[in-house]
């Protein structure tokens, strides 16, 4: 089902490997801590490892290096990049100025490119999604207009601390009651999620380690 | 019982991985995951429209720890696109993603999978600035950052998430970028808040995101020659969700015997 591919030795001793890590971890979930701890520092340990050899590998041999020794004086910009990166890194011994650039620049250009995304591909698109609008049948008119309702009772659930009269407290309250039950029927999808994950593993002990399932 | 349950705390637990361990044994055909199978028909559509040979950029980047509960419906979907003629272009944005990307590439690699049907773009370090680079790339406005991109127009976007840069990322980043390619995505459940609004309002041509939907894909679609890939037995499931309920339901009650007992307390002898 989910072993891996093949029937080569390799292949099988992958598949002890992850069947006695699996054993460990659900060992943890009955008490067994100690072993539980040490599979918890392999993880970390191979994350760390794999980590470093994707940097190298996949960023900067293939994006730094060879651009760079094809052609040193061509790529002005990786030189400004390689150098802003040692400036991050003795950070600890310049001045607090020195490291403030490179980091407001990775900073700012993440927040500029995560806003200008929410908005353009969130919040106007989301907003004109929620207007309600009349569709071809009546039914789905009835339902764009009460999603538009819904919409906007959730919106007024979020208006804490503004001045309010019994209509608009009622409002927030629906609003809110709302928002929980939507919360309450995404909590009941998100323990079948969980269910699904956990026998997973028992038919990967079950089956592609015993043998045990068709 | 009380004793019992101070003397061996792990008991109730090694009862139900007991319970669902058995639950896997029988094959019954009595009980389906997948609800109505209408879920599945705008992914079934979309797969289904493509004309062969299609350029299908398939962005991979789910979670290690999440993965499981897509794995069959990714794979399946991949095997439908292959056998619709299609080749895909992988491309990951996250650590994780990658490692995950080449695990499937290299077990398609092994089912005899032809590699010019399995480009690799590889890891594109960078995270919203990454996706925005690989948009202009797509769109051929790019700034040289992405290479290995084939030099035709894309058909589909396809994207596989659960990590931070996931469908909704695509959305925010690539498809106001590249208008001319429609996205659809495979999540896992604990994102199902959080791409609903998208795909209602059409930003996202189809999305497959619990359980259920992916259920009703696998039983959508004809079995491919890469396999049939089998999702969770139902009645594992059916035994786990029983035994939540009932554990919420023992919850509930000791939580009213409590009250009442505290508030009998509170009355005047």
């Amino acid at each position: 089902m989910n072993g891996l591919f093949g029937a080569e030795p390799i292949d099988q001793l992958a598949t002890w490997v992850a069947a006695l890590a699996t054993l460990i971890v659900l060992g943890g979930m009955l008490g067994e801590r100690r072993l539980f701890a040490w599979s918890q520092h392999l993880l970390a340990g191979l994350a760390t490892g794999y980590l470093a050899l994707l940097a190298i590998t996949e960023v900067i041999v293939p994006r730094l290096v060879e651009p760079l020794a094809a052609d040193p004086g061509g790529r002005p910009e990786l030189v400004l990049g390689l150098g802003l990166v040692a400036v991050t890194a003795a950070t600890p011994w310049l001045p607090r100025i020195f490291g403030a650039v490179p980091l407001s620049i990775a900073i700012g250009a993440l927040a500029a490119f995560a806003l200008g995304g929410a908005i353009v591909g969130t919040l106007l698109p989301q907003l004109a999604a929620a207007v309600a609008r009349t569709e071809p049948s009546l039914v789905a008119t009835a339902v764009s207009a009460a999603a538009a309702v819904v919409t906007g009772l959730v919106v007024v659930g979020f208006l804490h601390g503004s001045p309010r009269g019994r209509i608009f407290g009622a409002a927030a309250t629906s609003g809110r009651w709302l928002m929980l039950a939507g919360i309450g029927g995404w909590l009941g999808y998100l323990l079948l999620s969980r269910l699904v994950l956990l026998i997973d593993r028992l038919a990967f002990l079950l089956g592609d380690w015993l043998g045990l399932l068709s | 019982m009380t004793d019992l349950t101070r003397r061996a705390p792990w008991l109730w637990r090694a009862l139900l991985l007991l319970a669902l361990a058995l639950a896997l044994l029988p094959t019954t055909d009595l009980l389906r995951l997948a609800g109505s199978l209408d879920a599945a028909d705008g992914m079934v559509a979309i797969v289904d429209d493509l004309p062969p040979e299609s350029l299908v950029l398939v962005g991979f980047d789910p979670d290690l720890g999440t993965y499981a509960e897509i794995r069959p419906t990714v794979r399946t979907l991949l095997a439908d696109l292959l056998e619709h003629d299609a080749r895909l272009v992988f491309v990951s944005l996250t650590p994780e993603g990658r490692a995950l990307a080449i695990a499937e590439r290299a077990r398609l690699l092994a089912s005899a999978v032809a590699p010019e049907r399995l480009m690799d773009v590889g890891f594109v370090p960078g995270a919203e600035a990454a996706l925005v680079s690989l948009a202009r790339a797509v769109d051929g406005t790019g700034d040289g950052l992405v290479a290995g991109l084939p030099d035709e127009p894309f058909a589909l976007g396809l994207v596989i998430g659960g990590n931070d840069i996931g469908p909704r990322s695509w959305v925010e980043q690539f498809e106001p970028r590249v208008v001319a390619v429609e996205i659809v995505a495979v999540a896992p459940t604990v994102l199902l808040p959080e791409l609903t609004p998208y795909l209602e309002s059409g930003q996202l041509r189809a999305l497959l995101a619990t359980p259920r939907d992916g259920a009703a894909y696998r039983e959508s679609v004809a079995p491919t020659p890469l396999g049939d890939f089998d999702g969770p037995a139902p009645l594992a499931v059916l035994v786990g969700v029983l035994v939540a309920v009932a554990v919420l339901g023992f919850a509930v009650v000791s939580g009213l015997g409590d009250s009442l007992r505290s508030s009998r307390g509170r009355e005047p002898a």
